[in-house]
């Protein structure tokens, strides 16, 4: 008897759980944006432009910052997983089309073919920023002076005696590993995976661990180290322009609108300014990027 | 070669005060992450564990399997189930679930199989049928036994739950990753004492809940 | 079921074998990421652990260290190693996961030294004394002989946690088993994370056989108590 009395209970609390949570579960009016990032700091910083941009603008945004490397966000934009992140255009087309050389040095000509190479994927390329981050190979002022290196292509000779350290998926990528040895005839002694242009590398640089490495080109750490960033002289980085990726599926002209307005006014300066205030000061990405969005008109305040 | 950041302090407390709301954000995710994984995984050890007592040539293949799970790598499992169940809370809970099934079976197990016989069989001479032997003789002699695998659990889960930021979860581990990825000790250090602190603490209430079921224990102690 | 054909072809591949990321040259880079670790601590966790105990002294020191090594995230630890490492000037390929391994060996080896050499039947302890045997005698010929299983459990529980977790090293860009999980997940290559996963529970695997058969090997015939074998939920899981 007192058995049969307690299922009945604990049956009347689980319809009403359902019920209750039926109720909540569907969303108000606004449209929801999931904007991503892949892992490092300069991700972070965009992914809060945007995602502060689209909220002045009425949008609710749910951040999914520091999914991993490129290889597990943009399936997750494919997926819906995530919405929309920003993008290095180069790059990210010769990821889509497997190392096909469709990137080249003009930013306007690798976003077109960057629109129709994602659009099969459903996906809508923005309009691109002016601002620039590409892969730098740097060394030490110590190492340059006493290799007298100003360019990559100075490299050549004496690759084979230097270790080289970068983020874990370089040797797989044309832009990184693969590139430098089909560009520039760069044999390295050694390859060191290390972390995506962080303190690692950095750390790695400046104890002699490695002797080249590689960081992004709007890297705080560049200037503030003091570090030497060789010339591509044989042009191997295309454009990568920072450009926003949004799934076609919830793109709106109100979206494209508002994140388009934000991307014209990056500039690589700046950039680089605000990879500074984040990494080396220790700002929040949030406080810097809302500062930013502040200063340009965007939000208020 | 001393290198540059000499001049940043081990802990920046300003840093710590302005930032106690997402400080506190992240300790309820770590719980929360830690709570789902403890609480479906003793429900699925109990199923099990009532399944190996029932049928004891279970046993070995459930703790066979189990124990396969518990050696794999949590970053690698986690990375595997992403095709299958993407970036999400799931994904991570599969893996801190599948942690926690050996150490509550083992232990589930292990405490009822510590009945002693002569209990069982005074309880059989009384009447009592075997499911409410199971629930009003076993169950609560086994539970120190299981509470002690509770606690095990409990604090293997709170640890590990700092890898799943490396998918983008991960409660204070994210403080932790943040700290790794900009060289900043101040929110390195808040995250990893915090999950110490916070694992320490669930422990001890696990020490004081025990003590709250099981009052026999403390009487037979104090009159023993 | 293609999955595991492409991870068996992995294995096939010669290619996995060679050069410094090939099967053999990371397993040493993981042996020798473990080994260091569990040596220098069985070197200061046995010793103490034994006295304490021979001494009847520190008991709540003893649980304390296993409830607070078990607290201690693995991740955690190896990440403050970061900024520690970068400060003294040290690589960091190699200490910051040393130290974290080092934390983690303790805990296991001081407990299970102190709780053997403690729970040495008393009265046999007394009636060597009473045949006039000096503390160290009792220590070395009485007590460190029969607490000798627990011991070993100790180290063996250890090691096997310590060769699991060096797969963390591989996160701030060291070496060992852990690359292929690292470098799999930056390449979203499934295959290389199962195989390295796979390695790494093979490796655990061996080297908890190991220590079972150092145990057959050093403790006399006479006594009873033998650890249960491959109870791997004694073993913290700190990765």
């Amino acid at each position: 008897m007192r058995t049969k009395r307690r299922t009945g209970v604990f049956g009347a609390i689980l319809v009403a759980f359902a019920i209750v949570a039926t109720s909540c579960g569907s969303g108000g009016g606004a449209t929801t944006i999931k904007v991503g990032s892949t892992n490092f700091t300069e991700q972070e910083i965009l992914g809060e432009i945007y995602a502060q941009a689209l909220e002045a603008n009425g949008f609710t945004v749910e951040r999914r910052f520091n999914l991993g490397a490129r290889d597990i966000v943009e399936p997750a934009l494919e997926s819906g997983e995530i919405d929309l992140y920003a993008e290095y255009a180069g790059t990210v087309l010769e990821y889509l089309n497997n190392g096909a050389g469709e990137a080249s040095g003009d930013a306007a000509a690798t976003v077109d073919t960057l629109r129709q190479r994602f659009a099969d994927r459903g996906v809508t390329v923005l309009d691109y920023a002016p601002a620039v981050d590409a892969n730098a190979l740097v060394v030490t002022q110590e190492t340059a002076a006493k290799y007298g290196l100003t360019k990559i292509s100075d490299l050549a000779s004496i690759a084979g005696d230097l270790v080289f350290g970068g983020p874990p998926e370089c040797p797989k990528r044309p832009f990184c590993l693969i590139g430098f040895q089909d560009t520039y005839g760069l044999n390295f002694k050694e390859f060191k995976p290390l972390d995506t242009g962080g303190p690692i590398t950095v750390a790695a640089l400046e104890n002699g661990e490695i002797d080249v490495g590689l960081l992004f080109s709007s890297d705080g750490a560049i200037a503030a180290k003091n570090f030497v960033v060789l010339q591509d002289d044989r042009h191997l980085q295309p454009a990568d322009n920072i450009v926003p990726v949004v799934r076609t599926a919830v793109n709106s002209q109100e979206l494209d609108d508002v994140v388009n307005a934000v991307s014209a006014k990056i500039t690589t300066s700046e950039l680089s300014q605000m990879n500074k205030l984040v990494n080396i000061d220790k700002e929040d990405a949030s406080t810097v990027a809302h500062d930013w969005l502040a200063a340009n008109g965007f939000i208020s305040g | 070669m001393i290198l540059a950041q000499t001049t940043e302090p081990f802990i920046r407390w300003n840093w710590v005060w302005s930032h106690l709301d997402m400080i506190w954000g992240r300790t309820v995710q770590h719980l929360a992450l830690t709570g789902i994984a403890l609480g479906v995984g003793f429900l699925i050890s109990i199923v099990l564990s009532m399944i190996a007592l029932r049928y004891r040539r279970t046993y070995a293949p459930i703790t066979w399997v189990t124990g396969v799970l518990y050696s794999i790598p949590s970053l690698a499992l986690f990375v595997m189930l992403i095709p299958l169940t993407g970036l999400s809370v799931t994904t991570a809970e599969i893996g801190l679930v599948s942690y926690t099934l050996l150490i509550f079976i083992r232990n589930i197990v292990a405490g009822i199989d510590g009945v002693p016989q002569e209990v069982r069989e005074a309880a059989l001479g009384m009447g009592y049928t075997r499911r409410r032997m199971l629930l009003e003789i076993e169950l609560p002699i086994a539970l120190p036994v299981v509470i002690a695998g509770i606690r095990i659990a409990t604090v293997t889960t709170v640890g590990l739950v700092t890898i799943t930021a490396l998918i983008g979860l991960g409660g204070l581990g994210q403080l932790i990753l943040d700290g790794l990825n900009r060289l900043f000790t101040t929110p390195l250090i808040v995250g990893s004492v915090l999950s110490v602190v916070l694992a320490l603490l669930l422990d001890g209430v696990l020490v004081l809940v025990e003590r709250a079921l099981t009052p026999w224990a403390r009487r037979k102690a104090t009159i023993g | 079921m293609t999955f595991l054909a492409d991870v068996a072809r992995w294995f096939l591949d010669p290619a996995s074998w060679q050069g410094s990321g090939g099967v053999p040259a990371r397993v040493l880079e993981h042996l020798s990421l473990s080994v260091w670790p569990v040596a220098l601590a069985a070197a200061i966790a046995l010793p103490l652990g034994v006295t304490l105990g021979h001494r009847h002294r520190g008991a709540f020191f003893a649980i304390s260290v296993a409830n607070v090594g078990r607290a201690l995230p693995s991740f955690a630890v190896l990440v403050v190693g970061v900024p520690v490492s970068i400060k003294l000037g040290l690589g960091l390929s190699y200490w910051p996961a040393f130290a974290a391994l080092f934390l983690l060996a303790i805990p296991p080896m001081l407990t299970n030294a102190y709780t053997g050499v403690r729970e040495v039947d008393p009265g046999t302890v007394e009636s060597s004394r009473g045949m006039g045997f000096t503390e160290g005698q009792v220590l070395r010929k009485i007590e460190i002989p029969l607490a000798l299983p627990v011991i070993i459990t100790g180290i063996r529980v250890s090691a096997v946690q310590v060769v699991a977790t060096a797969t963390l090293a591989a996160l701030i860009g060291g070496g060992g088993l852990g690359r292929y999980i690292i470098d799999g997940l930056a390449t979203r290559d499934l295959v290389q994370v199962f195989a390295g996963a796979l390695l790494v529970a093979v490796l655990s695997v061996i080297t908890e056989g190991f220590f079972s058969l150092m145990e057959r090997f050093f403790v006399s015939p006479g006594i009873g108590r033998r650890a249960e074998f491959a109870d791997i939920s004694q073993i913290p899981k700190g990765f």
